[in-house]
């Protein structure tokens, strides 16, 4: 399947167009510096209230917030309107539809999280690997939220969609506390955003590279798989439009 | 292209038929909605037919240049912008939100994604419905301008919408699929008429009810009665007083199949389905209409049906 440089930044151009001038779905860009500037003058002495703790939750929040939500409209209101069948009809394949839309919504969201965490004034220990981490979870909740879009019929439906997504992966760090009580939470531990606070909850000096190695290889992994169940499902889905 | 036969609850919906589509020539089939969403699920090959169906929306965000633009670039076509506005007929509207034209502009705006169709065959659902006059007529052009290269065919329930621009039409139905031939159906149809016309007038029954004057066809009639002095016509469970007499319309029926089966009843031996025998001498005929009616049948008279009925 061959990918047109052109063709997708024409799809890039006709999302970015439509979303921000949606402004029902579009406030949700400024949602994380809502967050961050909220959360931020919290006393960083309180237990769990550390400033790695609470920025990690506010990425998490974003990420199903912002980029999920995002993607799954995107692709909802496409199939709301028949927008996305008379796409098909057209020399754009699949990849130039997705490409397109998801390098939109990567924009978008990294622009925002960088604000945040500029706002929030976090000091990463490792700048290299947050990056990286961030930028995999990002591409994961893309294919997340393509696969939210892909099952709703409607942009009601995508919003309502997402939720079972914030349940699992904006749930699973506190559901790890539960563990000791329920020992099958103990698998959240491997959900991306429970390595995500490990990750961010190195601390400056004493950690190995194991400890950044695992959240980023884990992550990864996920990434993968998201990703191909998302393009493997979009096709299936589309080819009954 | 070949269309494969649909049966549902073993009737057939959609027979096999094959459709000749030549270059430079639209094709107009009308059906009903139900046959036409059969149609198009034969019609899901994507790179040969670019179906555009009755639902499809548009991106309402975009202002119309926007969306022409995108357009342009997503099927990679080289016209230039402005001499295209021109042609598609948009220019007063350029910079207008496709959710702020009205109705009929937007359905046109939409139904312009034919015109980038990269497929040798455009299918259109129902594409004049929504359409006012000036936007039919630009429609019409531009469809004209692209059946020189690619096939149109026009799905619609409407004879009208069809015959805009269409050089066949074909009508698909219970009946199955015909061509409609306009010139020589309307031909026919005015010999049938000038044929028929002194025929029918002359042999209508005419009745009254409530002052009214109500004519019937003689085959609409169930049977005749003559009751204290009026006749009554019975026709589908009702009946309507008719003021000539019993003999004079059993002369005037009895070429339409009546029958006079007792000294007070005509009766449309069409419609009898059953001789019921009560006793050796007395008889009487059953009609198969909606409701159940039985008219009395003399002794005398049945010799004469056994020979009309050669039983």
């Amino acid at each position: 399947m061959r990918i047109s440089f052109k063709r997708v930044r024409a799809i890039f151009v006709k999302d970015y167009k439509e979303f921000s001038r949606n402004y029902a779905v579009s406030i949700m860009l400024i949602l994380p510096i809502v967050l961050a500037l909220l959360i931020r003058g919290v006393d960083s002495s309180l237990p769990l209230a550390a400033v790695a703790g609470t920025f990690a939750t506010v990425l998490n929040l974003s990420f199903v917030m912002l980029t999920c939500f995002a993607q799954a409209c995107l692709i909802a209101e496409e199939k709301e309107r028949n927008t996305l069948r008379s796409l098909m009809m057209t020399p754009a394949t699949t990849l130039d539809v997705l490409v397109g839309k998801s390098s939109l919504v990567f924009v978008m969201s990294a622009v925002v999280l960088v604000i945040t965490t500029y706002i929030f004034g976090y000091e990463p220990a490792n700048l290299g690997a947050l990056v990286v981490v961030v930028a995999l979870s990002l591409i994961l909740y893309i294919a997340t939220g393509t696969i939210c879009g892909l099952f709703s019929r409607t942009l009601l439906d995508a919003s309502l969609s997402i939720l079972p997504v914030a349940f699992v992966f904006t749930g699973a760090p506190w559901g790890v506390f539960l563990a000791d009580d329920y020992p099958i939470f103990r698998a959240l531990d491997y959900v991306p955003s429970s390595q995500l606070v490990h990750l961010i909850g190195l601390s400056d000096t004493g950690y190995t590279t194991g400890d950044l190695l695992k959240p980023l290889v884990i992550t990864f992994i996920w990434t993968v798989v998201l990703t191909i169940v998302s393009v493997v499902l979009y096709q299936r889905r589309l080819k009954d439009e | 292209m070949q269309f494969e036969p649909i049966y549902q609850n073993g009737k057939l919906l959609l027979p096999k038929f094959e459709l000749q589509m030549n270059p430079n020539e639209s094709t107009g089939i009308i059906t009903d909605l139900k046959r036409k969403q059969l149609v198009i699920n034969q019609l899901s090959d994507r790179s040969r037919y670019f179906v555009l169906r009755a639902g499809q929306n548009e991106y309402l965000h975009l202002t119309v240049t926007e969306l022409i633009t995108f357009l342009l670039q997503v099927t990679e076509r080289k016209d230039r912008l402005d001499p295209l506005m021109d042609y598609l007929a948009l220019n007063e509207v350029r910079k207008v939100k496709v959710k702020k034209l009205p109705p009929s502009k937007r359905m046109y705006v939409t139904l312009l994604r034919a015109f980038f169709a990269y497929q040798p065959t455009i299918v259109l659902e129902e594409p004049y419905f929504y359409l006012e006059e000036e936007d039919r007529r630009h429609l019409k052009r531009i469809l004209e301008d692209l059946s020189q290269e690619k096939s149109i065919l026009i799905l619609t329930s409407n004879l009208e919408d069809a015959m805009i621009s269409c050089d066949e039409i074909y009508r698909l139905n219970e009946f199955g699929f015909h061509p409609l031939d306009i010139r020589d159906s309307g031909e026919d149809k005015q010999g049938i008429k000038e044929h028929d016309s002194p025929n029918i007038t002359l042999q209508k029954i005419s009745t009254k009810r409530n002052e009214k004057v109500i004519l019937f066809d003689p085959p609409e009639v169930d049977y005749i009665e003559s009751l204290d002095g009026s006749i009554l016509v019975h026709v589908d469970g009702e009946n309507y007083v008719c003021v000539s007499t019993l003999t004079d319309l059993e002369l005037r029926l009895t070429h339409f199949g009546f029958f006079r089966c007792h000294r007070s009843y005509l009766v449309n031996l069409q419609k009898v389905r059953e001789i019921i025998t009560w006793t050796k001498n007395s008889y009487s005929l059953r009609l198969n209409t909606g409701k159940d009616a039985v008219v009395p049948l003399s002794r005398s008279k049945l010799q004469e049906l056994k020979a009309l009925l050669h039983i």
